[in-house]
């Protein structure tokens, strides 16, 4: 994680670790003590704790402890009492086995709707987040055609597993990723302008990329904190915010 | 005429001016082919627009002269108050893009048109879903390759609510209503389809794919068939052969009674092409001839699309199958056997990546499988599984063995089920999917936008082909041709293949060299021998 979002988690958890145990309810509401981020408070940036987390299981499906830690920027020990007491309420459900993670009940998601939506409403935001939406469903063809390219080629007319042994072909794809993310800042930028909480894709999905120039390719379409993956929760959480069925 | 084309038999631009499809229909015309009436705005038009953000002086007179081509042709009025003249605009670039650029359908359905196109048919219905179909076109060119909210019709609504849905849509995107002249809408969708050439998403593919920038889309306009114009009225695709295994038998999908690119963008249900046998003969008689002839010119399989209107065929597209794999190999081997190729193409033909995708495993159902339902595939490999419709069910059952999660699309939501899974399918989605992005990710076999497939995860089944199997029920299903199959059927990989083997037994004779080598390296050193040979 890089070191900005581990900033943005001890600055959502500073001064709250007790607050935290007690609120969970529909109303939501209190607003954390605590510094500045990219200029905005803090609170503004994350909205509270239990509504973070009840939304990441919603946008991000069941996780673990340290996943849910690393995409809403709070420190796991928080995450865990924000769960337990999120579960006590019926809102959060723990599963265990080889698949085991944390999940929304039907009774979470639907709080979580009601939540997400009187939110989206208090901050007179429906209007900029559809409009932002639009042009965020303008480039996803184009981020998916992307990944399949990275995932992907055509050689001799057949197309094939891409092997990665070209690096030419393979400069190619990050190079036009790159070129749609400078698209995709803007957006994010939107997002974040109208509803402080979205500025988190942003940080992730900057984070993704600049790790695959380094040369961790997978941070491009595998795994959990891959761009794809990132901007796969963003597209979810659209569609959530504004109350899009699929 | 400078800028514009008419197509017919006699049209003698290369391929590079007309764009492929256009070139295609050319030679369609050429093959006797019924293909409806149309015209073709050059490439050189929409480099000239590029070159300086204007239609070039002269194409607008050219365009209506051709137009009145097509009114006089058919005895109809384009945007007329009676016999209104419709006209598909589709992009068609030398160099084939895929899902890149625009298509628009029944454009020239103004308010006037739509009303005399009702009371012409006495049909309302049908007069007001070509309107929603222009619409929706439109409204999906309008806005680059991305479905506008509007163009799925939510299923029911009146089809005046999902007009005016449309309408408003446009309105919004266009800053203005949707102009409601025939000759207005032809120049704002020329416009269109060339802006949509240097649409992001298709520079994007144009650089993946070395393909210049600067070459341009050519624009057809066509005289539209309805294919959703009564209950004798039908669209598919059609292969000459199965691309999956190359067996020589037609090979497609269909859906009757609906319009252009619903088969192609597979958002209606489609059925097996045989089908179209039985129902329509004539049609069907009509569209293995089309298959025939067009193979025999191309000397390969090929692929068509086709439309038929009140059981009248008509041919829209024509191009080469471009088959892979198992499906490339053996129809080198055919073609070769039945006279249209010499064994030396035939070689020439078949890549040692062909011969390296045939040894992945397929599904080589009998007639005794049932085939659920049949996809995309997005990530090769068989897998067989039981039957998960949610995450739950997937992580539940996987504990008793393999699982195959279905779903009628991904998300991250999804993404526990996907770990779970031995391999995927989707009912929505193509091959660039969330699903497909994900199983590519973690090596799954995945098959995506089986659109016959209806899952109720509430419910824990899934319904195709007329029956419902619950979850827990072992299917298996194969990435590479999509097919999704009751139960285990047999597979095969191409290493026991009695095509290869005749294939890679002329490529020793070629070669010369009969030692003991893998596959590959046999058709290597015959492409080495048969390019030495061509040199002396």
């Amino acid at each position: 994680m890089s070191k900005r979002l581990l900033d943005l988690g001890r600055v959502v958890a500073r001064g709250r670790a007790g607050r935290l145990l007690s609120r969970f309810g529909p109303a939501g509401g209190g607003r954390p003590a605590g510094g500045h981020l990219l200029g905005r408070d803090a609170a503004a940036v994350t909205a509270p704790p239990d509504l973070l987390l009840l939304h990441a299981l919603r946008c991000g499906g069941h996780a673990t402890l340290p996943r849910i830690a690393a995409s809403t920027g709070l420190d796991e020990p928080d995450v865990e009492s924000g769960l337990i007491d999120l579960g006590a309420a019926g809102l959060v459900m723990r599963a265990a086995g080889p698949f085991a993670g944390w999940g929304l009940t039907e009774r979470g998601k639907a709080v979580d709707a009601d939540r997400i939506a009187a939110q989206l409403d208090a901050a007179g935001a429906r209007g900029a987040v559809t409009a932002a939406c639009g042009r965020f469903l303008d480039l996803n063809p184009e981020l998916l055609d992307l990944c399949t390219a990275w995932q992907l080629r055509t050689v001799d007319g057949v197309r094939t597993i891409n092997d990665h042994r070209d690096p030419d072909y393979d400069a190619r794809v990050l190079d036009r990723f790159t070129d749609l993310d400078r698209r995709a800042e803007v957006v994010c930028a939107e997002l974040a302008a109208a509803l402080p909480r979205f500025a988190r894709y942003r940080l992730h999905l900057s984070d993704a990329l600049r790790r695959a120039h380094r040369g961790e390719t997978e941070y491009l379409a595998d795994g959990t904190a891959s761009y794809h993956a990132v901007w796969a929760e963003l597209h979810e959480d659209l569609l959530a915010t504004l109350g899009i069925p699929r | 005429m400078r800028w514009v084309r008419t197509i017919g038999a006699q049209t003698d631009d290369p391929p590079e001016t007309l764009g492929g499809k256009a070139h295609g229909l050319v030679a369609a015309h050429r093959l006797g082919l019924p293909v409806p009436d149309a015209f073709v705005v050059t490439t050189e038009a929409c480099r000239e627009f590029r070159r300086t953000g204007r239609l070039p002086e002269g194409l607008l007179a050219e365009v209506t002269s051709a137009v009145g081509v097509l009114e006089s042709a058919t005895g109809r009025t384009f945007g007329g108050s009676t016999a209104p003249l419709a006209v598909s605009v589709r992009s068609g670039a030398a160099t084939s893009m895929p899902g890149m650029m625009s298509t628009i359908l029944n454009l020239g359905l103004t308010t006037t048109a739509t009303a005399a196109l009702a009371r012409e048919t006495g049909d309302t219905p049908f007069a007001r879903g070509a309107r929603l179909g222009f619409l929706t076109s439109a409204a999906s060119a309008f806005t680059g390759a991305t479905a506008a909210p509007t163009a799925e019709a939510p299923g029911g609504a009146p089809l005046a609510d999902a007009i005016r849905a449309a309408e408003t849509f446009l309105a919004q995107r266009l800053g203005g209503p949707v102009p409601d002249d025939a000759a207005g809408q032809l120049v704002w969708a020329l416009r269109t389809v060339f802006s949509s050439w240097d649409a992001p998403r298709a520079r994007t593919y144009r650089d993946l794919h070395d393909i210049p920038h600067d070459l341009g889309t050519a624009v057809i306009v066509q005289v539209t068939v309805f294919g959703n114009r009564d209950e004798r009225s039908g669209t598919g695709v059609a292969f000459s052969r199965d691309p999956n295994t190359g067996e020589p038998v037609p090979f497609g999908d269909v859906a009757f009674e609906r319009q252009g690119d619903d088969v192609v963008s597979g958002r209606s249900a489609t059925r097996p092409l045989g089908e179209l046998a039985d129902r329509e003969p004539a049609v069907w008689a009509g569209l293995v001839d089309a298959l025939d002839r067009v193979e025999r010119r191309l000397r390969d399989a090929c692929y068509v699309e086709f439309t038929y209107e009140s059981g009248r065929l008509w041919i829209l597209q024509v191009r080469p199958g471009r088959f892979v794999g198992r499906a490339a190999l053996r129809v080198a081997v055919d073609l070769a056997d039945e006279g249209l190729l010499g064994r030396r193409e035939a070689l020439r033909r078949v890549t040692p990546r062909d011969l390296e995708h045939a040894r992945t495993p397929r599904i080589a159902a009998s007639d005794d499988d049932i085939v659920l339902g049949r996809g995309v595939g997005a990530c090769p490999g068989v897998v067989s599984g039981r039957v998960a419709t949610s995450s739950d069910s997937a992580t539940r059952l996987a504990s008793g063995g393999p699982v195959v999660l279905v779903r009628p699309e991904t998300s991250p939501l999804d993404m526990r089920g996907l770990a779970a899974a031995g391999g995927v399918v989707t009912a929505r989605g193509g091959p660039a999917s969330h699903a497909a992005v994900v199983a590519r990710a973690m090596g799954k076999p995945a098959v995506v936008g089986a659109g016959g497939l209806t899952v109720d995860a509430t419910d824990g089944s899934v319904t195709a082909a007329g029956r419902t199997v619950a979850d827990g029920t072992v299917i298996t299903i194969d990435g590479t041709g999509g097919e999704i199959v009751l139960g285990r059927p047999r597979t095969v990989t191409g290493d026991v293949d009695r095509h290869r083997d005749r294939l890679l037994s002329w490529a020793d004779d070629a070669s010369g060299d009969h030692s003991e080598r893998s596959g590959t390296q046999r058709l290597r050193d015959a492409h080495t021998a048969l390019h030495t040979t061509e040199e002396q």
